[in-house]
């Protein structure tokens, strides 16, 4: 081929551009064969071509895979996408993760997934095949398009991860010299030495898992959509839901875990303070979820009474829609101002409502074409029966999410309707509030519909349980809020704190009956209590975390400042060296380490009893990356103990400048005088004092040198030295500046004492009066290193982690119990 | 009345409660002008004015932070903000403050910039090319 363009290496990017095309196509061809196998069961064949499709499709997902990463790993930086995520210093693990940093590559890995679930089921569904992969194929389809990057029309379709750097900018207009000199611009790519690099937010190894995980989530939600569509269909209206259901709660595992790993993801490294911030990017992916969950116990429900069948299967339809417009909302750049993480169109909008509407579309013709024969209970559910508050429950997480789309999509609205709301100026007490009542009932029916009975329970019975249980709960929890401080919050939240206690309660019985022979219920049981933690850890640790470094020292700016109702003084300076008391800790910030990129501050924490013992002591590192195109990016670092964590983060430093490590070495004499106060001389004998503003000098003696430096002495010179010791912030230092005479000239050699913040000179000799002049220079308060953090305490926040793993483990669990109950019958 | 009705019912009246709560507690987008003719929380979103000074010295109060900030409508107006200086403001291309106003100035409980970082412009950066550079 002729390329004008010297050294582009344009094989891989056709190979995965024709990937891209192929995984389209073959998909599509899936669709349409699955389709016909559906609507002529009788004929084999249509499968048979559906599978070549499947397959075909899997392929062609990893080949595009395949040649991305040859093209991050190899850093062609020809390609617009390598260029944009990655660069050279990206260490091997985070090259990874540059491949689903950008929009293209988590379509990528949804695509992959998809594809995974695919193969899997054509070996799995059996009877169910043709029509649940008929959806999926579509699915696999149109999420194919996101990638092809065709123009038709005038308008372009997907954004593909192969398009060239010079086709995606302008680079003539970025750098005018190429287009005055077509010679040089023929060999653009040596200009281009080093890609834009990932975010060091993103450096993480939390990015390299947390990604895949949640899409896996997203991918496996197609799953329970597929069958239920396909019952619809095939009119097998009963019959898909038992297949379903492991499906199901397989789903509502990764994608559970997957949004748990984000808020530890943020707790962990982002600077924020804590690990949900109701974010509408964190709501778009615990939307989908809720409702998730709410489908899989009605499904329960119909499974074992035949009631609920419809609930059952629009929650299912809902939880897949809601998946790809969580998708809009985030991708979309709606958001726009409303959310801090940036996202912008990338001329994706109308792509993405055309998926939504798509499947929308397909849901609601389907159900009302088949709405008359859906079949249906005449019988009233009896109101002591678990199926009826195992609906309620899956109703109130569907108005939680409800509440959460409504605020989370306030800029859809303001778009359609053309207002101009806003979100609540206080967003996180909003959702707190609301979302903590629908808690309370959620947690509340988690715990006492373990007492009743499918079909009927014997009222008497279950009162008195119910009402043992609940007294126990909030027996407990009096000494634990008490004792947490969590009284002092709304009341609603102790409400779910009572909620939660008892849940673990109930669900306790359940386990230990469970373990006396009734195993296959341990999943659930399981599961709840794991999830009753979570609430308990999220609630105490958010409640009653506490700013430890608030700041009492600042300036004052007049009366008017203070009596604002505004943000508490969260933020502290520390000086280097200098102790400051908050709460029971003495934190010094003592120094630096740099392993280029990251700097960190080492942070000293001493908690010292009332003898003055030092009872504990540990070094926190807070670090952050003087990045030359982001700026100051710091992450926290946090002491956990068992039951509180403690998280400190630095927010501003004058010891870190951007562009660290290229700083010219070798300053001028009368420019480093100007970083000290003006100096002062004291006339002092062997034994006297200087004081100063962090401590003191004491001259300790005076002596005769024979060598300073690299000057070679003569008999005619002299040399003395003054020994110095240096007290500051209760650390000694030495420190000996020297006199010399040389035919008949002064001269000194100055001393300094970074840690004090001093440099000292031995200016004079008066041998009169037996002293000598020493010249002090003391670094002014501004000029000495120093950090602004902030420290919160965390408590209990262990408990919301255990929780997760406990609730994983309950609904694995429950994964097998059903996948069991599958082959017995 | 069947139970599952009355459920129903319930679960609207909580709908519409969800609704107007969310819509009571909505706060609504407003200039400086605006912000001072009501008590109410706003969100203003405008741009820093560069020319002024902004003002942080953590050496003095670690939890100070103003500058002026010029709204969409032109309009100027300080800004004091209790907290650090958010990381990059002076890059910042647009800011979206929440808070009202005291006085002459506004105060703002949360600040939200947008920043033309290297990683959402495309901005190529041309390297001068020395003679010992490989050829990739």
């Amino acid at each position: 081929m002729d390329n004008p363009f010297k050294g582009e290496h344009l094989l891989p990017g056709h190979l995965g551009q024709f990937f891209t095309i192929l995984a389209f196509g073959s998909s599509l061809f899936a669709a349409i064969s699955y389709y016909f196998a559906t609507t002529n069961p009788g004929d084999t064949s249509w499968k048979r071509l559906g599978r070549i499709g499947i397959y075909v499709n899997a392929i062609s997902v990893v080949g595009i895979g395949a040649c991305l990463y040859y093209i991050i790993i190899n850093h062609l930086f020809e390609y617009y996408y390598a260029w944009e995520h990655s660069s050279r210093a990206l260490p091997t693990h985070y090259i990874i993760s540059s491949f689903w940093d950008g929009q293209e590559g988590s379509f990528w890995l949804w695509n992959f997934w998809q594809a995974v679930l695919s193969c899997v089921l054509v070996r799995k569904a059996k009877s169910w095949e043709s029509p649940v992969m008929a959806v999926i194929a579509l699915s696999q389809a149109i999420l194919a398009t996101m990638l092809i990057g065709v123009e038709i029309l005038g308008g372009r379709i997907g954004t593909s991860p192969f398009i060239l750097l010079r086709e995606a900018i302008d680079l003539k207009q970025s750098a005018p010299i190429f287009a005055t000199n077509p010679a040089l611009y023929h060999n653009y790519l040596t200009y281009i030495k080093d890609g834009n690099g990932m975010n060091p937010l993103l450096q993480n190894y939390w990015m390299v898992i947390h990604p895949p995980t949640l899409f896996l989530g997203f991918a496996s939600m197609v799953v329970p959509f597929a069958y239920a569509i396909a019952g619809l269909w095939t009119k097998r209206y009963t019959e898909w839901i038992k297949p379903a259901l492991s499906y199901s709660l397989f789903a509502m595992m990764v994608l559970g875990t997957g949004i748990i790993m984000g808020a530890f993801w943020a707790y962990e490294s982002l600077s924020f303070g804590g690990f949900w911030a109701w974010d509408p990017v964190e709501n778009a992916s615990i939307i989908p979820w809720l409702v998730l969950v709410g489908a899989v116990h009605v499904m329960i429900v119909y499974k074992n009474t035949k009631h609920s069948y419809i609930t059952a299967t629009i929650l299912t339809l809902t939880s897949f829609i809601l998946v790809l417009y969580a998708s809009f909302l985030t991708r979309s750049g709606i958001l726009g101002e409303t959310s801090v993480h940036s996202f912008v169109d990338a001329g994706i909008f109308w792509h993405l409502v055309v998926d939504v509407v798509v499947f929308l579309i397909l849901t609601i013709v389907l159900l009302a074409i088949r709405w008359k024969e859906l079949p249906r209970t005449t019988k009233d559910e009896e109101t002591y029966s678990r199926e009826f508050w195992m609906f309620v429950g899956s109703i109130f997480l569907c108005l939680s999410c409800f509440h959460l789309v409504v605020v989370s999509s306030i800029p859809v609205w303001n778009a359609i309707f053309g207002t101009k709301l806003a979100p609540p100026s206080d967003p996180v007490k909003h959702y707190n509030i609301v979302q903590a009542s629908f808690a309370v009932v959620i947690t509340l029916l988690t715990g006492f519909t373990q007492f009743l009975k499918y079909k009927k329970t014997d009222n008497v019975k279950f009162f008195i349980s119910t009402l043992v249980y609940l007294v126990v709960a909030a027996l407990i929890t009096l000494p634990v809020i008490y004792l947490t401080g969590a009284n002092k919050l709304q009341f609603v939240f102790i409400l779910i704190m009572v909620g939660a206690i008892y849940s673990v309660l109930a669900n306790g019985k359940v386990l230990i009956d469970a373990f006396k022979g009734k195993f296959k219920l341990a999943g659930s049981a399981v599961a709840h209590i794991g999830f009753g933690l979570i609430m308990v850890g999220a609630l105490i640790s958010a409640g009653t975390s506490k700013v430890i470094s608030e700041n009492t020292t600042g300036q004052d700016f007049g009366a008017d400042f203070v009596k604002v109702k505004n943000n508490p003084r969260e933020n502290i300076i520390l000086y280097k060296n200098t102790p400051v008391v908050m709460g029971k800790y003495t934190v010094t910030y003592i120094g630096d380490s740099i392993a280029v990129p990251n700097h960190y501050f080492k942070v000293n924490y001493k908690v010292v009893d009332a003898a003055g013992k030092v009872t504990e002591e540990f070094l926190l590192k807070p670090n952050a990356q003087a990045n030359a195109k982001m700026g100051l990016i710091s992450s926290p670092d946090t002491k956990h103990y068992l039951f509180s964590d403690l998280y400190t983060h630095v927010n501003m430093s004058n010891a870190i400048a951007v562009g660290e490590g290229t700083e010219a070495a070798g300053h001028d004499e009368a420019d480093d005088d100007k970083k000290y106060d003006a100096p002062i001389p004291y006339e002092v004998a062997v034994g006297d004092t200087i004081r100063f503003r962090d401590g003191y000098v004491v001259l300790k003696s005076i002596g005769k040198v024979d060598k300073v430096q690299d000057i070679a002495l003569t008999d005619k010179d002299v040399a003395i030295s003054a020994k110095l010791q240096v007290n500051a912030n209760g650390k000694t230092y030495d420190a000996e500046p020297i006199y010399m005479i040389r035919s008949n000239n002064a001269f000194d050699f100055a001393r300094k004492v970074e840690d004090a913040g001093l440099k000292l000179r031995f200016t004079k000799v008066l041998p009169q009066k037996g002293k000598v002049e020493i010249t002090l220079y003391q670094q002014p308060e501004s000029a000495k290193k120093w950090i602004v953090m902030r420290a919160i305490q965390f408590p209990d926040i262990n408990f919301l982690w255990s929780g997760t793993i406990i609730m994983v483990i309950g609904i694995l669990l429950s994964i097998f119990r059903r996948n069991k109950e599958l082959k017995t019958v | 009345m069947k139970k599952s009705s009355i459920f129903g019912l319930v679960v609207i009246a909580i709908a519409i409660a969800v609704i107007i709560s969310v819509y009571s507690n909505s706060s609504t987008y407003g200039s400086f002008k605006d912000a001072a003719n009501t008590n109410s929380e706003l969100h203003v979103v405008g741009h820093l004015n560069k020319d002024k000074k902004l003002v942080y010295d953590a050496t003095k109060d670690a939890n100070y932070f103003s500058f002026y900030m010029k709204d969409n409508n032109g309009e100027e107006c300080k800004v004091v903000f209790t907290g650090s200086k958010p990381q990059d403001f002076e890059r910042s291309e647009q800011i979206v403050l929440t808070g009202k106003m005291e006085g002459n100035e506004f105060h703002a409980m949360h600040i939200l910039m947008k920043c033309p970082s290297k990683y959402t412009k495309d901005q190529v950066e041309i390297t001068e090319a020395k003679a010992k550079q490989a050829s990739i």
